[in-house]
């Protein structure tokens, strides 16, 4: 009888399944990542303690939460299994004026203001006006240069508004309207964090999440609507690429910056009570 | 004789290896990309908080933006030695005045930054990393000397909370 020899096992299909592995593994695996919020101390200045700044209770969104987790938002207790609603109270004390005119503003919340072309190229000739009316002070007065630095300060303001309002005009929805209008929130509507001491730092997180939410679904809504695509990812790409300086960075810079002008991050942690 | 032939002599075929390699290397190179490197060895437990739309700090880390320090119940020894059982460990250590020794750590990091390098204080994010049991005092302890040295940035280390899941808030 013939003498049979066993096949030749076929192995060119391990190529493939050892990819099919290879790439299983690759989607399926999740890389423990550093995160964080990010977030701004404000600059050490010197106040004097008898001065007390008073800011209507209407541009205060405040937030206390004390040790036992229990949180009081504006004047109604919100239950910690409620928390994941924070955002939209927020977004809601941003938005509720927006678009409305002096005289139906809703008076429990931020007043909203609207800039044009004309409105900022007044404000910066005023402010040029301003500065060169310092700087033609006496040496001799002790307070020039204080005030000489203020007003150039001022003066920069209106040029960083008048940066942002033109990339708002260029937006393609913007393209055929005369007279745009930028709204702006009261530039003293904030977000008040009041923690106790003894808070955790979950649950303080927890509500800085809620406020990084709510800002970030106010600005993909509105950079939807003015780019056609979010801020979210126009801010990624610009924090992975923000030492290149092609003009795609550039872009991205300028409607990050319009985006952050019209929902501005104004929190103010206070320091915790025993 | 027999009809029948013994089929001892008749050996297995050897099984063809010439795949091997491929296999090794896939395993190499899925360890390659899985892995990240350990920067220190963690001295304090922590659990971390869980946050929506948090930034990943790994641009920051690849221009050595940020600094971390991590707070939470020291792994080994007595806990009791530090305060309300906190440590705070900055790089390998765990100092004795805990939080307070902030300030010349970052001066000793920011002296140490490469040469060439930019940044200016105010810009060079600190990040906690704490654990989710850890009272803000600390943190607000931390934040008033930041302040009052002038580093203005800061981070609240968090993970991405999944859809669905809850923050892990503990109301008792």
């Amino acid at each position: 009888m013939a003498k049979r020899e066993a096949p030749e096992i076929n192995a060119g299909s391990m190529a493939d399944i050892a990819f099919l592995l290879l790439i299983f593994f690759l989607v399926t695996t999740t890389m423990d990542k550093d995160t964080a919020f990010l977030r701004k101390i404000p600059k050490k200045v010197e106040i004097p303690e008898n001065i007390i700044i008073e800011v209507e209770k209407k541009n205060v969104y405040k937030i206390t939460i004390n040790n036992k987790q229990a949180m009081q938002v504006r004047d109604s207790i919100l239950p910690v299994t409620e928390i994941e609603n924070l955002h939209k109270r927020i977004k809601h004390f941003y938005q509720v004026n927006k678009g409305l005119r002096f005289g139906s503003f809703n008076t429990e919340y931020p007043y909203y203001s609207y800039a044009t072309r004309e409105s900022i190229d007044a404000g910066i000739a005023e402010a040029e006006t301003a500065l060169s009316a310092k700087e033609a002070l006496p040496d001799t007065d002790p307070n020039k240069e204080v005030q000489v630095e203020y007003a150039n300060n001022l003066l920069d303001e209106w040029f960083k508004k008048d940066a942002v309002y033109r990339v708002f005009a260029k937006a393609e929805v913007n393209k055929n309207k005369r007279n745009i209008e930028m709204p702006e929130i009261d530039i003293k509507a904030h977000v008040k964090i009041e923690p106790f001491i003894g808070t955790d730092y979950s649950a303080y997180v927890a509500i800085q999440s809620e406020i990084q939410k709510a800002l970030m679904q106010m600005r993909d809504a509105e950079s939807m609507e003015l780019f056609g695509m979010t801020y979210s990812s126009m801010l990624k790409y610009y924090q992975q690429n923000a030492l290149e300086q092609t003009p795609i960075v550039k872009q991205y810079k300028e409607r990050l910056d319009l985006l952050e002008t019209l929902y501005p991050e104004r929190i103010i942690e206070v320091n915790p009570k025993k | 004789m027999s009809k029948f032939k013994s089929n001892d002599k008749k050996a297995a075929p050897a099984i063809n290896t010439s795949s091997l390699p491929d296999i090794v290397f896939m395993l190499l190179f899925f360890f390659m990309v899985a892995t990240t490197t350990k920067d220190i060895d963690p001295m304090v437990k922590i659990d971390n908080a869980r946050g929506e739309g948090v930034v990943d700090l790994t641009p920051f880390k690849q221009r050595s933006e940020v600094d971390f320090v991590y707070l939470g119940a020291p792994i080994k020894g007595d806990a009791s030695k530090f305060d309300k059982g906190i440590a705070v460990q900055f790089d390998g250590i765990l100092p004795e005045n805990g939080i307070n020794y902030i300030i010349q750590w970052k001066d000793m990091k920011y002296a140490n930054k490469p040469s060439g390098y930019t940044i200016a204080k105010e810009e060079v994010v600190t990040c906690f990393k704490a654990d989710e049991e850890v009272p803000v005092g600390i943190l607000f302890d931390a934040r008033k000397l930041l302040q009052d040295n002038d580093y203005n940035s800061i981070a609240y280390g968090a993970q991405e909370k999944g859809t669905g899941r809850e923050y892990r808030i503990d109301n008792n």
